[in-house]
């Protein structure tokens, strides 16, 4: 943009700011460093010529050299800058001339004169730019001081500038390639398929979407009428609309379609064009003339935009929304102007009672059917998402015409549009059910939570991954700590748990609530909680918990306090123990002291006196059993009861049970028998089973008229051992069946003959057979005696074994 | 074989003294020694030399347990069989009462006219082992 030549002074150093914007020129024109090229060398060849000189250059300077775009005698293809001519010319305007450069002071000691190329005349004419910029030179070189003459001068002015338009005419070639590579692309990539053809309507181009919309390959098509993709009646009947339409005929060809119409009105029109297949496409239609500078039509530009596609798309979107529960839409929300729908899906009826034509052109139907208490709180949130810009959720209550107030929740995301416009795309669902659901659920939850806090017991859960959930509020007072999410097997590390005996840890394979997530019910097991003083002993029962389908959901635990329990049954258990051996040492003193009185070791007793001692002896050892029985049953009910099973054969129990209570049974004039049997083996407690028979025989003794005889027997029932003491005494009134096995069960109270017993023998030998495996029962007819029985599992016959002893 | 003769008894309360004299002097012929407490049987026992000995369980200040472990520090039982005499059912037999020489429970109340006749079991059981 130099309007003003540079100026003629000679010094060859570039100023600054032009001399970067000359460079950015001569970059532009893209010529440094290319090959030679015949186009150049035809112009320095004609230069050396009409000049004499045998040397001709077309010469580039750029930031450091010149480089020769074309050379005529001379060997080398660049120099540098601060030596050269040409920067000289360039730096001037015109042409620049040197007679003879020996006498010139500005190049006499230059290396180029003093050395080779030996210069002594130089000429050279500026390659100037359009705009200003000089490139370099067509310069003329010769080994002889010399001068041009005018001719030679205007000569080597007009070849610079005809070098100059060649630069010209390769940069606009350049840019014209980049140019359609450029259109090219943006027709391959456009959506509408796009024809070109020649002014009679020959087809001369078409883009991939083209191709693929009509299914023909572009080679195919090329030099092809375009008509004939056309249906000719649908063309004859185009054709006779345009005519009726402009007045005058109109051929049915390609005029049809590219007749303008009146008023420079330029339609889409619909057509169905041919596809390869034989179906038929339909399109929306432009044709636009190409039109050189001239303004003289080159050709036509065709569009066309494929409305299959666009029909699946609506198609698609309807389908879609059909398919969410609820209402789909899109909502332009426009500065200065009412917001409206651009679609709303047939959902809108279901939960506003409205028609999408009743929103086309306001919101305000909607907001309507919004109940007013709702209505600031919704506007809030729109106000507070369109100035946001940010996602948009609401849930209020809409008053529906048929299905009263209803809850529905709304979410949309905004867009804001390139024209200031937003659009919200969204989606309304009617979400009565789930509130409700919730509601339920909420009241729920809130009654469990409350039923919770208010037992007396810990509730304890934890998930399926076996991680702790809940302490209720007494587990919490219990641990005196409140849940942590911790693994079920640290649990026994971290709230203490303990073995019932109070001190053990417990393993975690042992915790109930972990068995219980392994699928076990726990019930009423025994363990403690250390926190605090004493430990807490608890009952836990735990059971696995299951989803509705199956699946394991976790466990829970509930625990129950026996700590006050346990304490007073150790209390009862302390005070029998101690009653027992108090009332125990006195009684020893007494027994003991009658037996000896009555054994006549300190003289002889006289008759009544003895039968006094008799009585005071009988009673006092009544009460020895009677407190042997009471605190036999305390260790039953207590579980204190040792048994030390063993395997035994049985007739040697049965024979040692009959001789200790011969005695007893001969007082009251019966006899014992044992009757004879196999040999049989059972697992049993030999005192406990002791204790079982004498209570059975002495019962049987006790009520048999005298002179009877008690059987005792043993025989084999399949795979148990049935032992029976049958006597011949009244037998068990049916109304007492129920009672026998009670503590202080007594059929009749007045029976003399029970004066003996305790009411606890039958009670307590129930509870030792059935320690041992066993069962104990009785058959009887009132009035033809009792037959007592237990049975026991029998051990295999070791015959061998007893053999080899 | 000898025969069982000197039999030392503890027992503190004296109405069952009274009657296990009777019963092992008067019936079985045995020459008793009775002590009321642990520490008067420990300060004899060596001058008594007993053949048996009979121990009751709930002794004050040493109850028959301790007493025997310090019998069985101070003499040797292995031919003197040591058997206790207790009102307390629960009370059993283990293994290292066993192991210090007791050889069998009574449980009171005992039958005062068969004791003799069961220490001399005890005792002849003992001897016929060894």
């Amino acid at each position: 943009m130099q309007s003003t030549p540079p100026s003629p002074a000679s010094p060859p150093a570039p100023s600054a700011p032009r001399e970067l914007s000359r460079l950015a020129a001569l970059l532009r024109y893209e010529i440094l460093d290319t090959p030679e090229e015949d186009q150049f060398d035809d112009f320095t060849v004609l230069a050396a010529r009409l000049c004499g000189t045998p040397i001709a250059l077309i010469s580039l300077v750029d930031e450091r050299r010149q480089w020769f775009k074309s050379r005529v005698g001379l060997g080398v293809s660049e120099t540098p800058r601060e030596i050269s001519f040409c920067t000289h010319t360039i730096a001037g305007s015109g042409i620049f001339e040197v007679a003879d450069a020996q006498q010139d002071p500005r190049f006499a000691d230059n290396p180029l004169v003093t050395g080779e190329p030996h210069i002594r005349f130089y000429a050279g004419a500026p390659l100037s730019t359009p705009d200003g910029y000089q490139l370099g030179t067509l310069c003329v070189i010769d080994r002889q001081p010399r001068q041009l003459d005018a001719e030679q001068r205007d000569t080597l002015a007009r070849l610079s500038r005809q070098v100059m338009r060649l630069f010209e005419t390769r940069l606009l070639a350049h840019r014209h390639a980049e140019q359609a590579a450029l259109q090219q692309a943006m027709l391959d990539s456009a959506t509408s398929a796009v024809l070109v053809t020649d002014v009679d309507g020959h087809i001369a181009s078409l883009t991939p979407t083209a191709e693929r919309l009509l299914g023909f390959s572009q080679q195919e098509l090329l030099g092809q009428p375009l008509v004939g993709l056309f249906d000719p009646r649908a063309l004859q009947r185009h054709a006779a609309v345009l005519s009726a339409e402009l007045g005058r005929p109109l051929a049915s060809d390609f005029a049809a379609l590219t007749t303008p119409l009146p008023n420079c009105r330029r339609e889409m029109s619909r057509w169905q064009l041919r596809h390869r297949n034989g179906t038929e496409v339909p399109v929306l239609l432009s044709v636009a003339p190409i039109r050189d500078e001239q303004d003289a039509p080159r050709g036509y530009l065709i569009s066309a935009y494929d409305l299959a596609y666009q029909e699946q798309l609506r198609l698609r979107l309807q389908q879609i929304a059909a398919q969410v529960p609820g209402m789909l839409f899109q909502f332009q929300w426009r500065p200065n102007a009412p917001g409206r729908f651009l679609y709303v899906s047939e959902g809108v009826e279901a939960i506003y009672a409205l028609t999408p034509a009743e929103l086309s052109t306001s919101i305000a139907p909607i907001f309507a059917r919004v109940p007013l208490a709702d209505r600031p709180a919704l506007l809030r949130s729109i106000r507070q998402a369109t100035s946001s810009l940010s996602s948009w959720h609401a849930e209020h209550r809409i008053d529906h015409p048929r299905k009263g107030l209803i809850w529905i929740e709304a979410r949309a995301t905004p867009l804001p549009q390139a024209d200031g416009s937003v659009l919200w795309h969204g989606l309304v669902t009617d979400i009565t059910a789930r509130k409700a659901e919730q509601l339920e659920l909420d009241k729920q939850q809130e009654m469990n939570r409350r039923l919770l806090e208010a037992l007396s017991e810990a509730v304890i859960a934890c998930d399926a991954a076996g991680y702790l959930t809940l302490f209720n509020e007494k587990a919490k007072q219990w641990h005196r700590a409140d849940v942590l999410p911790i693994h079920v097997q640290e649990w026994s590390a971290h709230y203490r748990l303990c073995l019932p005996d109070g001190v053990t840890p417990m393993p975690a394979e042992r915790i109930p609530l972990w068995r219980a997530l392994h699928g076990e019910r726990i019930s009423n097991e025994e363990m403690t909680l250390i926190a605090g003083d004493a430990p807490r002993h608890v009952l836990v029962n735990a059971d696995p918990l299951y989803t509705s389908d199956g699946k394991p959901m976790g466990a829970v635990a509930v625990l129950h306090d026996i700590t006050e329990r346990k304490r007073i049954e150790r209390l009862q258990r302390e005070f029998i123990s101690t009653v027992s051996h108090e009332l125990r040492t006195p009684l020893t003193s007494i027994t003991g002291a009658l037996a000896l009185l009555g054994s006549d070791v300190m003289g002889v007793v006289p008759g009544e006196m003895r039968e006094l001692l008799d009585i005071a002896y009988q009673n006092s050892q009544r009460l020895g059993a009677l407190i042997d029985d009471l605190l036999d049953m305390d260790k039953l009910a207590a579980g204190k009861m040792r048994f030390v099973p063993r395997v035994q054969a049985l007739q040697p129990l049965l024979q040692q049970a009959l001789s200790g209570n011969r005695g007893y049974a001969e007082r009251h004039g019966v006899h014992l028998q044992l009757q004879p049997g196999e040999a049989l083996r059972v697992r049993v407690d030999e005192r406990r089973l002791h204790q079982v028979l004498s209570n059975l025989l002495a019962n049987a003794a006790k009520f048999s008229p005298p002179g009877e005889t008690v059987e005792l027997r043993a025989e084999r029932r399949d795979d148990r051992i049935r032992v029976s003491v049958r006597d011949r005494g009244p037998g068990i009134p049916a109304g007492f069946r129920e009672r026998v096995f009670q503590k202080f069960a007594q059929a009749d109270s007045s029976d003399s003959r029970q004066q003996g017993g305790t009411g606890l023998g039958l009670a307590i030998s129930k509870e030792l057979i059935e320690h041992m495996g066993g069962r104990i029962d009785f058959d009887s007819v009132e009035g033809e005696g009792a037959c007592f029985w237990f049975e026991l599992p029998c051990e295999p016959s070791a015959t061998a074994e007893e053999g080899a002893r | 074989m000898r025969e069982l003769k000197r039999i030392l008894h503890v027992e503190d309360v004296p109405s069952i003294q009274v009657i296990t004299r009777i019963a092992l002097e008067r019936l079985g012929g045995f020459e008793v020694l009775c002590c009321p407490s642990g520490q008067a049987a420990l300060e004899q026992v060596e001058a008594f030399a007993p053949q048996l000995i009979l121990l009751d369980v709930m002794l004050p200040q040493m109850d028959g347990v301790e007493l025997l472990r310090q019998l069985a520090e101070r003499i040797d039982l292995s031919d003197v069989p040591v058997v206790f005499l207790t009102g307390n059912l629960q009370f059993e037999e283990h293994d290292e009462l066993s192991r210090l020489g007791m050889r069998a429970v009574l449980h009171k109340p005992f039958d005062p006219l068969q004791l003799a006749d069961r220490l001399r079991t005890i005792w002849e059981e003992r001897h016929h082992a060894v």
